[in-house]
């Protein structure tokens, strides 16, 4: 399995010397071990930090919005996705942007590692093909990637970058036998008390700490609802009912929108299930509209537009 | 607070597009139709001036049910108000059935100014899909705990 | 100060003994997390626990907190305040930058004349159990700014895992009350205080996340203008998950909410990474980016608090450095700042 990072590193230095950039922004090595943070280079000796692994777990498109530098952004194909709606909402410009695209073979997500790790610390981690080596004090073990891919990597419907101005690394395919609303399904099936009971549930645990929607490319509005105050739509206490209501307007915000990325699901601090709310407006929509988010940046955006032949059956 | 709930009539905030839908109430009240007085009419220019924030605060504050009603589609005094918010109220009332909001609290209806006919029946429809759940309790802001709204 | 021995087994009776007489929280698996919760047996309680991810200032100091009550009765205004707890509470099994932590909150909301009834009700009904860090993360760096894994600064009663058995020493007088409704164990001696400094050492000897902090609250009062300030915060998402996981952080906004009949004043968490923060009416906005907000944050920490009290106002527990949906490493910038003003030197 190639690693990609010097690949990375040799784009980002050329975009840079060749004055075509003012900074590149991708992945450095994380200072706690299965970790990276998200790296501004603008120059050489910057441009050697960067990385790249199954632990860029940010997506990198939220930086990109009202930035008046020239851009280099590393993307995988779920954050590209991302940039192909910030395109169409005209929240970046495409001459000042260029997308170093990398085909994704999916993230780890760390908190299933820690459940394996049972209280031991790594502290060196690395990809082998189909493995995570995982080494520490007095012991050494071997996941199974499949295992410790992250929710939202495993029915990824473009690990392919699908617009990008410079390519690294091969082509990925993606996985269409897996259903990815399998989980959604799963959950609609239940019936409506139960699923109110889990959802109570979950928003009782909401810290209101917003790492969801900072996290998400497009949270990108100057006032948010949650603070809007003529009028107060919510009180930013952790009362059940509004943290409900933040993640429930949250979603119908980025409907039509969300690309499920997963990086609201992974910046959560309390480990909630967000993408069972994302996932559910993403299927909808594709359901309802037949559209998927970030794949055409000339297509019209399914809540900006209608069709007559819209279903309607639940009006009375 | 049994006593509260045994004379409890469902308290429904109707949203009603000025055009179609609240001139179709009015024409139900100038007909002398008699029809449940469970609604809390809030007019609005259009039912795609309805935000989604809208329906959410109304149960968050008390509203056992949420009507928005609107013109017909193709009859909308601003052309496509209808046909936008057509879209944004089925995927907000397939999200707030996912999340455990019974289906029947929050429902939608396309009443025209000439039918006060229609609009006494939908609010007799509404209201008694309503009844029949009983109190809201799912999205209500404490509202017997610490004197909140 | 009373010191007595616990058999390893016999931890759960001395919980159950707490259990008759207190309401007892303590640390729980919640789901895959762990976090403070009231326990009504002794098997719930995790005695071998790295940190909770919300830390326990939540006890004293809630994040969701209504102040009164109002409402109009007949034409009369009526205030009610909460009722407080009724019974006596035990925090059992803090960490010692958490317990040390309290001791940092009580001077913001316990002090003197600036008292804050409903904290120091809460913190006044309350006995801390501390529990010795017998093995520390990698992310905790708590000897680093003033405190230590085997501190028993904070706690009343300190509990120290010695491997067969469990060491309890009471601290304060409010603890040597503990231990002394402690029934069923034995006097600790010589050998248990050997053995607890072994542990200290072995525990002190693995700490990896050290950071330089000498003379920080120096460095930073002559940095404010530092081109540094403007990288710094880049990756920042100006979420709050440092703020509202931090042992130490007590900045709070008040809420009115409710109707001319019936309403509540909440006193809520709030956070310096938010921009509203520090917004004025006026439109105004003193601290209009990340880069100030980022400043202001490790300049309270590490400067303005130090200046204030005489030390680090962070604890060193870590969660920052593990949350931070960017992993923004608190320790790498303090060790940046120190490499930058060395520069200068």
């Amino acid at each position: 399995m190639t690693d990609l990072s010097p690949a990375i590193r040799d784009a980002a230095r050329r975009l840079l010397s060749d004055g075509l950039v003012d900074v590149v922004i991708g992945f450095e090595a994380g200072p706690i071990p299965l970790r990276s943070s998200p790296c501004f280079a603008r120059d050489a000796a910057e441009v050697e930090r960067l990385v790249w692994n199954m632990s860029c777990e940010n997506n990198l498109a939220k930086y990109l919005p009202r930035r008046r530098e020239r851009v280099g952004v590393i993307a995988k194909g779920c954050d590209t996705r991302s940039i192909v709606g910030l395109l169409r909402e005209g929240q970046i410009e495409r001459e000042r942007l260029h997308i170093i695209g990398v085909p994704c073979r999916g993230l780890i997500d760390r908190r299933r590692i820690e459940s394996e790790l049972a209280g031991r610390e790594a502290i060196d981690v690395q990809e082998r093909e189909g493995e995570i080596l995982l080494r520490g004090d007095g012991f050494e073990i071997a996941l199974e990637k499949e295992h410790c891919l992250h929710a939202s990597c495993r029915a990824c419907r473009s690990p392919t970058p699908v617009i990008y101005d410079t390519l690294i690394g091969d082509p990925v395919a993606e996985d269409m036998a897996a259903d990815e609303y399998a989980t959604v399904r799963e959950f609609e099936a239940m019936p409506t008390g139960e699923r109110w009971q889990f959802f109570a549930a979950q928003a009782s645990r909401c810290i209101r700490c917003y790492a969801c929607r900072n996290a998400c490319p497009l949270c990108y509005c100057t006032e948010c609802f949650v603070d809007s105050t003529q009028p107060r739509w919510l009180s930013p206490s952790t009362d059940a009912t509004d943290a409900l209501v933040f993640q429930i307007m949250r979603v119908m915000h980025t409907a039509g929108r969300c690309v499920d990325c997963g990086a609201c699901e992974r910046a959560c601090p309390v480990g909630l299930d967000l993408r069972l709310l994302t996932k559910k407006v993403e299927k909808d929509v594709e359901e309802l509209f037949h559209y998927k988010a970030g794949l055409d940046v000339h297509e019209p955006m399914p809540l900006s537009t209608f069709s007559p032949d819209d279903p309607g059956d639940f009006i009375r | 607070m049994e006593e509260k709930h045994s004379h409890w009539e469902p308290r429904i905030v109707a949203f009603l597009c000025n055009w179609c839908s609240y001139a179709g109430a009015d024409l139900a009240g100038t007909s002398r139709l008699q029809y449940a007085p469970n609604t809390r009419t809030i007019r609005v220019p259009c039912a795609g001036r309805v935000s989604p924030l809208f329906i959410v605060r109304a149960l968050m504050h008390g509203a056992d049910g949420v009507l928005v009603s609107g013109c017909h589609p193709g009859d909308c005094h601003y052309l496509e108000g209808n046909y936008l918010a057509r879209r944004r109220f089925g995927l907000l009332k397939r999200l707030l059935e996912y999340v455990g909001i019974e289906e029947e609290r929050v429902q939608f209806a396309w009443v025209s100014a000439s039918e006060g006919g229609k609009f006494a029946h939908v609010v007799a429809e509404v209201a008694e899909s309503v009844r029949a759940l009983g109190p809201a309790q799912r999205l209500i802001r404490a509202r017997d705990q610490e004197g909140a709204p | 100060m009373r010191a007595v021995l616990v058999a390893k087994d016999q931890m759960s009776v001395l919980l159950e003994a707490l259990l008759q007489d207190h309401e007892v929280f303590a640390p729980v698996n919640d789901d895959a997390l762990v976090a403070f919760r009231q326990v009504d047996s002794p098997q719930q309680v995790l005695l071998d626990y790295g940190n909770s991810t919300l830390p326990p200032k939540g006890l004293f100091f809630p994040q969701t907190e209504t102040l009164f009550t109002y409402s109009l009765e007949r034409g009369h205004l009526v205030l009610k305040e909460p009722q407080r707890a009724s019974r006596s509470q035990v925090l059992f099994g803090v960490r010692p930058c958490d317990a040390r932590s309290f001791t940092f909150l009580d001077r913001v909301f316990a002090n003197g004349n600036q008292c804050d009834g409903c904290y120091l009700a809460r913190r006044e009904n309350c006995t801390v159990v501390g529990l010795s860090c017998t093995s520390p993360k990698a992310t905790c760096f708590c000897s680093s700014v003033g405190g230590g894994s085997f501190s028993a600064t904070g706690s009343d009663v300190l509990v120290t895992d010695l491997g067969t058995d469990y060491l309890v020493e009471a601290i304060t007088d409010k603890g040597a009350l503990l231990v002394e409704s402690v029934g069923g164990s034995r006097e600790a001696d010589e050998e248990s205080v050997r053995r607890k400094r072994e542990a200290e050492a072995s525990a002190e000897a693995t700490f990896r996340g050290a950071i330089r902090t000498e003379d920080m609250e120096l460095r930073l009062q002559e940095m404010w203008d530092d081109p540094f300030w403007d990288r710094l915060h880049e990756k920042c998402v100006g979420c709050g998950v440092c703020t509202y996981l931090c042992p130490t952080c007590h900045c709070f906004d008040i809420v009115d909410e409710g109707s001319e009949q019936r309403g509540r004043r909440l006193r809520l968490w709030d956070s310096c990474m938010f921009p509203l923060f520090t917004q004025h009416a006026s439109g105004h906005n003193p601290r209009p980016t990340g880069k100030e907000r980022w400043r202001q944050r490790l300049m309270h920490k590490f400067c303005y608090w130090a200046e204030s009290h005489g030390e680090a106002g962070c604890v060193g527990c870590g969660r920052c450095v593990v949350n931070c949906p960017v992993n923004l490493d608190i320790r790498q910038v303090l060790n940046e700042i120190e490499s930058l003003s060395k520069r200068v030197e």
